[in-house]
C-alpha cells in the first residue's frame, strides 16, 4: 500500500521481502527455539550487511537516511515471515531514534563508524517499557567528567549481545528534578556489568533480552540531564508507526497461511474454505489485514510528513493494530484446527509474537490513556 | 422455505427459558452429601496444587522446551499416588466413587495452577467416559479395576481416547459429517477379533497411557453405521507410537500419533461394535453411534469449559497479585480505576465460565442424563456407604452377565430421550465455548495488564495464554461446538433447519 503511494520505497519492500523469503522462512521453527537452540547470528549479520539495521539513521552517520516509511515497509515484510528479526531491527532503531532525539548524533556516528561486526553496531534497549511509567532501577552518580551507573534494569532487549546499551537512569543528587531521568550509553563490554541468562518470553524468541545489573559502570549521558522523557516520547511517537507495521506484517502472514490452508484442508467433503462459518472468519481476517495496511500507510506518512498531530496518529495506529493482530492471530490458529497449535506451522508463533509486540513501548492500557491525555492537552 | 407466519413463531418453538433452569430442577433432589464430598475433592486438588503442581509447573514447561520429547511419567506417578485416577471411577468398578460433577470443580482448581498438568490428570477421564458410554460394563469393570490396582501397586494404568485422524478432526466429532470424511483407521472383522490398520493423531497422553479407547471403522466410506470402539493395551503387537507433537502450550501433556499396522484386537476387547445391535433397543444404528458420541461429549465438554474457567481464574489471580504489588506512575496498579475495571471483568469471566459448566452438569444430572442414576439418593448413599466387599465380591461378578449389560443399556441408552440427549449435548457445547473463550480472554488481559512482566516465563501469565488457546480447539473446535449448540438447542425444534447442508 505504502509503496504504491510512495514508489521510492519499493526497493526497500523488495529487499525485505527477498531477505525474508531467503533467510528466514526455512528456519523459522529452528530460530524460534532460542534460547534452547542456537541464536541466528549469521542471519542477523546478513541483515546488517543488507543495511536493515540503520534505515532511519542519517547518511552522515553511515545509515540509510530514510524516514519511518522505509522502516515500516521493511518491518511489515519481515514480520510476515518471522517477527523476531523485526524485534531486533525495531529495538536497535528505537535506541537510535532516542539518541537522535537527544541530539546524540555524534555518539551514534561513532558507534556506526567504529563497528567492526554486527554485534558491535547494535544498541540494546529496554524496548518493552516506558521509563516514565515504571521507575528505572538505575542510579547515576557523577564521577569527574562522567557518570557511574548502578542498579538493575530489566528486560533489556539485545542486552549482553549488542556492543552498547542505551539505558535510562536517575541522576542522584539532582535537586528538584525527581521525576526526570536521563539516557546513558553504556559499553556492554565494560567492567561491572552482569547479565542474566536470556529471558524466556512469550514471543519473539529470537529477539533476545536479559536483565542487566550494573555496578559503577561508566555511562555517557545522551542528551540533556533530566530530558529523557522528552526524548523517549518523541522517539516513541515515531516508533509507534513501526509497531503498527510489525503487527500488520504478522497479520498478513497469518491471513495468508490461513487462506492457503483453508483451500487445501478437507472436512465434511469439501475444502474448509467452503464452509460459510469458516469463510466468515476468514472474511474478518481479510478485513482486518486490509485495514492494517491502510492504517500503517497513513501512520507512516503522517510521521514522515510531520502532519499535525502525527504522533497521535502513529500511537493510535499501533494501539489499534495491536488489538486487531491479537484477535486475528487467535483466529489464524483456529482456522488450522489442531495443526495451528503446533510449531510445524507458523500460526502459533504469530499468536505469541503479536501479543509480545503489543507490549512494546510500555504498558498497553497506559498507552491508550496517554493518548487521551495528549489529546486533552491539545498536543 | 419458512413462511412469514411460521418464521414469526420460531422463537417460541424451542423450550421456554424457565424449562432449562436445570439447577432449580435438580437442586431439591440432590443428595446433601454431594456438597461435602465436592469440597473434599476440591480441597485435595488444592493441596495437590500446592505440593505438586505449583512448585514445578513452570520448570516442567521450561524443561519441555529444552527437551521436546519430555514425557510426564513422574507427574503421572504422583497423580496416581494421590488417587486422582480412581477418584471419579464409580465404586461399582472398584473406584473411589466421588460424585462425577465434582470432577469439574477439581478440573477448575487444577487448571488454575497449570492446565497442562490438569490434562495429565484428567485426559484419563476422557478415556473413562469413552469406555463407560459404550455400556460394556464387563470390559469397563475389567479395565477400571486395573486402574485401581495400578494405584495400589504404584504402576499407573491410565486411559487415553483416540478418535482424531490426520484427515478427519471435525468430521469424526459429528456423525452427520463422518461419511464425508477422509478416514483411514480401518477395523476388519476376522475370526476371533479385528485387524486394525491406520493412524490417529493428537492423542493426549497417548505415549504414557496403558489403555487406549480407540474408535475405528469397519467401513471407511459408511462410518456412520460402522463404528467399532476398542480398548487397546499399549504394547499390543501392531500398535506403536509415531510423532510426539511440538505444541505451543500445555506441554506437560503430550499429544501423540498412534499407528496401527495389522494390529489384531481380540473380540474380548471390543467395547462396542455398532453393527451388533443386541440390547440396544430399536433406534437406527447411526442414531446409536450419535448418542454414544453425545454421551461422551456431554461429560467431556463441560470439563473442557472447566479447564478454561480454571485458566481464566489462574490468569486473573496472577494479574491480581501483580496489581497488588506493582507501582505504576507512583501508585499501586490496583488503585488505578482502569485496572480495577479490568480485574472486575476478569473476575466476572471466571464466574460466568463456572456457572456455565455447572449448569451443563446439572443438565447431565436430570432424568435421562448420564449422571442421573448415580445421583438418585438411594443409589448415591448406597454407593457411598455400602462396604467395599459388596461391590468387589458380590456385584462385580454380576457385571459380566449378559442380563446386567442389558439392564445398563436399558437404563442409559433406551431410557434417554432425544430431547434429553440434545439438551445435554447442547449445553455441553455452550459450557465449552464459554469457559474456553473466558480462559483465552483472561489470559490476554493478564498479559496486557502486566506489560513486560507478563511476557516473562517465570511470571506465569504468558504460559496461561499459550496453554489456553488449545482449549478452543480440542473436544471439537469452538466453531463446531457453535453448530452443535445450534443443532441441539435451536434447530432441533425447527423442522426446516439443517446443519452441515449449506
Ligand atoms: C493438543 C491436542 C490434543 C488433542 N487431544 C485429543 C485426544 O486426546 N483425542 C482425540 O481423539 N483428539 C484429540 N485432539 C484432536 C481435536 O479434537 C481436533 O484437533 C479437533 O477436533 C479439530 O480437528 P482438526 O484439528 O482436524 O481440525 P479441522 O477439523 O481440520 O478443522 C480446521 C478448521 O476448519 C473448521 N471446520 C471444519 N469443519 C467445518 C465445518 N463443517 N463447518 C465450519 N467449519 C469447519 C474448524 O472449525 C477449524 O477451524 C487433540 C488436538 C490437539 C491439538
Amino acid at each position: 500500500m505504502l509503496t504504491t503511494i510512495k514508489s521510492e520505497l519499493k526497493p526497500f519492500e523488495d529487499l525485505a521481502h527477498n531477505f525474508a523469503v531467503r533467510e528466514l522462512a526455512a528456519n523459522r521453527k529452528a530460530n524460534d527455539s532460542y534460547p534452547f537452540g542456537p541464536f541466528f547470528d549469521p542471519v542477523v549479520a546478513r541483515a546488517y550487511e543488507a543495511g536493515l539495521l540503520g534505515i532511519t539513521v542519517p547518511e552522515e552517520c553511515s545509515g540509510a537516511g530514510q524516514g519511518i516509511g522505509a522502516l515500516c515497509v521493511i518491518l511489515d515484510r519481515i514480520s510476515a515471515v518471522d517477527a523476531s528479526l523485526s524485534g531486533i531491527i525495531f529495538t536497535n532503531a528505537l535506541a537510535q531514534e532516542i539518541m537522535l532525539a537527544a541530539g546524540g548524533k555524534d555518539t551514534l556516528k561513532g558507534i556506526m563508524e567504529k563497528a567492526t561486526d554486527t554485534r558491535s553496531t547494535l544498541i540494546a534497549y529496554p524496548a518493552f517499557s516506558n521509563p516514565g511509567e515504571t521507575q528505572t532501577g538505575l542510579d547515576a552518580v557523577r564521577a569527574g567528567g562522567t557518570f557511574r551507573l548502578s542498579g538493575t534494569i530489566e528486560y533489556v532487549v539485545l542486552g549482553g549481545m549488542a556492543g552498547h546499551a542505551l539505558v535510562p537512569a536517575r541522576i542522584k543528587g539532582q535537586d528538584g528534578r525527581q521525576d526526570g531521568y536521563t539516557f546513558f550509553l553504556v559499553d556492554q563490554g565494560g567492567k561491572g556489568i552482569t547479565k542474566t541468562e536470556p529471558i524466556f518470553s512469550l514471543g519473539l524468541h529470537a529477539c533476545p533480552a536479559v536483565d542487566l545489573t550494573l555496578a559503577g559502570v561508566e555511562g555517557i549521558p545522551v542528551g540533556k540531564e533530566g530530558d529523557g522523557a522528552r526524548c523517549f516520547d518523541h522517539a516513541s511517537d515515531r516508533m509507534h508507526a513501526a509497531v503498527a507495521a510489525i503487527q500488520c506484517g504478522i497479520m498478513k502472514g497469518a491471513f495468508q497461511e490461513a487462506l492457503s490452508y483453508s483451500q487445501e484442508r478437507f472436512q465434511g467433503g469439501r475444502e474448509i474454505i467452503n464452509w460459510s462459518a469458516l469463510r466468515m472468519l476468514l472474511g474478518d481476517m481479510a478485513v482486518q489485514a486490509g485495514i492494517a495496511d491502510i492504517v500503517v500507510s497513513g501512520a507512516a506518512m503522517a510521521v514522515d510528513q510531520q502532519d499535525p498531530q502525527w504522533g497521535l496518529s502513529a500511537r493510535a495506529a499501533a494501539l489499534h493494530l495491536s488489538e486487531l493482530a491479537c484477535k486475528l492471530t487467535t483466529d489464524g490458529i483456529q482456522i488450522l484446527g489442531g495443526n495451528g497449535y503446533m510449531k510445524d506451522y507458523g500460526q502459533e508463533k504469530r499468536f505469541r509474537d503479536a501479543k509480545q509486540v503489543q507490549a512494546l513501548l510500555g504498558l498497553f492500557p497506559l498507552r491508550k490513556l496517554g493518548l487521551v491525555s495528549a489529546m486533552a492537552k491539545g498536543q | 422455505m419458512i413462511s412469514p407466519e411460521g418464521s414469526k413463531s420460531l422463537p417460541d418453538r424451542g423450550s421456554r427459558f424457565d424449562e432449562s433452569l436445570f439447577s432449580l430442577q435438580a437442586m431439591p433432589k440432590i443428595p446433601r452429601g454431594m456438597l461435602k464430598e465436592t469440597q473434599k475433592a476440591v480441597a485435595l486438588a488444592r493441596k495437590f496444587n500446592d505440593e505438586v503442581v505449583r512448585p514445578q509447573a513452570l520448570e516442567i514447561d521450561r524443561q519441555t522446551h529444552a527437551d521436546p520429547e519430555y514425557l510426564p511419567w513422574d507427574l503421572v506417578k504422583k497423580a496416581n499416588e494421590w488417587g486422582f485416577y480412581t477418584m471419579f471411577i464409580p465404586k461399582l468398578f472398584g473406584g473411589q466413587g466421588f460424585n462425577m460433577p465434582a470432577s469439574a470443580y477439581v478440573v477448575e482448581e487444577l487448571s488454575s495452577a497449570c492446565v497442562g498438568i490438569a490434562n495429565v490428570v484428567f485426559v484419563h477421564y476422557l478415556g473413562v467416559a469413552g469406555i463407560l458410554a459404550s455400556w460394556n460394563v464387563s470390559l469397563a469393570n475389567k479395565i477400571f479395576r486395573e486402574v485401581v490396582r495400578g494405584q495400589k501397586s504404584g504402576k499407573p494404568s491410565i486411559i487415553s481416547l483416540a478418535i482424531t485422524e490426520p484427515g478427519a478432526g471435525t468430521d469424526v466429532e459429528e456423525n452427520e459429517l463422518i461419511d464425508r470424511a477422509r478416514l483411514n483407521c480401518h477395523a476388519e472383522k476376522v475370526k476371533g477379533g479385528y485387524i486394525v490398520n491406520g493412524s490417529k493423531i493428537f492423542i493426549s497422553m497417548g505415549h504414557v497411557s496403558e489403555w487406549c479407547c480407540l474408535i475405528a471403522y469397519r467401513d471407511l466410506k459408511k462410518a456412520s453405521e460402522n463404528t467399532v470402539t476398542f480398548a487397546v493395551r499399549t504394547g499390543t503387537k501392531g500398535f506403536t507410537f509415531g510423532k510426539h507433537e511440538d505444541k505451543m502450550g500445555q506441554r506437560a501433556c503430550p499429544a501423540s500419533e498412534l499407528i496401527f499396522e495389522d494390529c489384531f484386537i481380540p473380540d474380548e476387547y471390543v467395547l462396542r461394535d455398532s453393527s451388533i445391535r443386541e440390547g440396544f433397543g430399536t433406534r437406527p444404528i447411526a442414531d446409536l453411534i450419535e448418542q454414544y458420541i453425545h454421551f461422551v461429549v456431554s461429560v467431556t465438554r463441560p470439563a473442557v469449559g472447566a479447564f478454561g474457567t480454571g485458566v481464566a481464574r489462574g490468569a486473573y489471580e496472577t494479574a491480581l497479585k501483580f496489581a497488588g504489588e506493582t507501582e505504576v506512575g507512583g501508585k499501586l496498579l490496583i488503585n488505578h480505576e482502569w485496572a480495577q475495571a479490568m480485574l472486575a471483568e476478569m473476575y466476572k469471566n471466571v464466574v460466568i465460565g463456572r456457572l456455565s459448566y455447572t449448569e451443563a452438569n446439572y443438565a447431565n444430572g436430570l432424568p435421562g442424563g448420564i449422571y442421573n442414576i448415580l445421583q438418585r439418593k438411594p443409589v448415591y448413599y448406597y454407593q457411598k456407604y455400602a462396604p467395599k466387599f459388596i461391590f468387589d465380591y458380590l456385584i462385580s461378578p454380576l457385571l459380566d452377565l449378559e442380563i446386567t449389560q442389558r439392564i445398563f443399556r436399558r437404563l442409559f441408552v433406551d431410557s434417554q430421550s432425544l430431547e434429553v440427549q440434545q439438551r445435554c449435548s447442547g449445553w455441553a457445547s455452550l459450557a465449552k465455548i464459554v469457559g474456553t473463550d473466558m480462559g483465552v480472554k483472561n489470559s490476554q488481559m493478564a498479559v496486557e495488564l502486566m506489560g513486560q512482566a507478563g511476557l516473562r516465563h517465570e511470571r506465569g501469565a504468558e504460559k496461561f495464554l499459550r496453554d489456553s488457546k488449545l482449549l478452543q480447539i480440542y473436544e471439537g473446535t469452538n466453531q463446531l461446538n457453535r453448530i452443535n449448540l445450534f443443532n441441539n438447542l435451536i434447530g432441533s425444534s425447527i423442522p426446516q433447519a439443517r446443519a452441515f447442508e449449506e
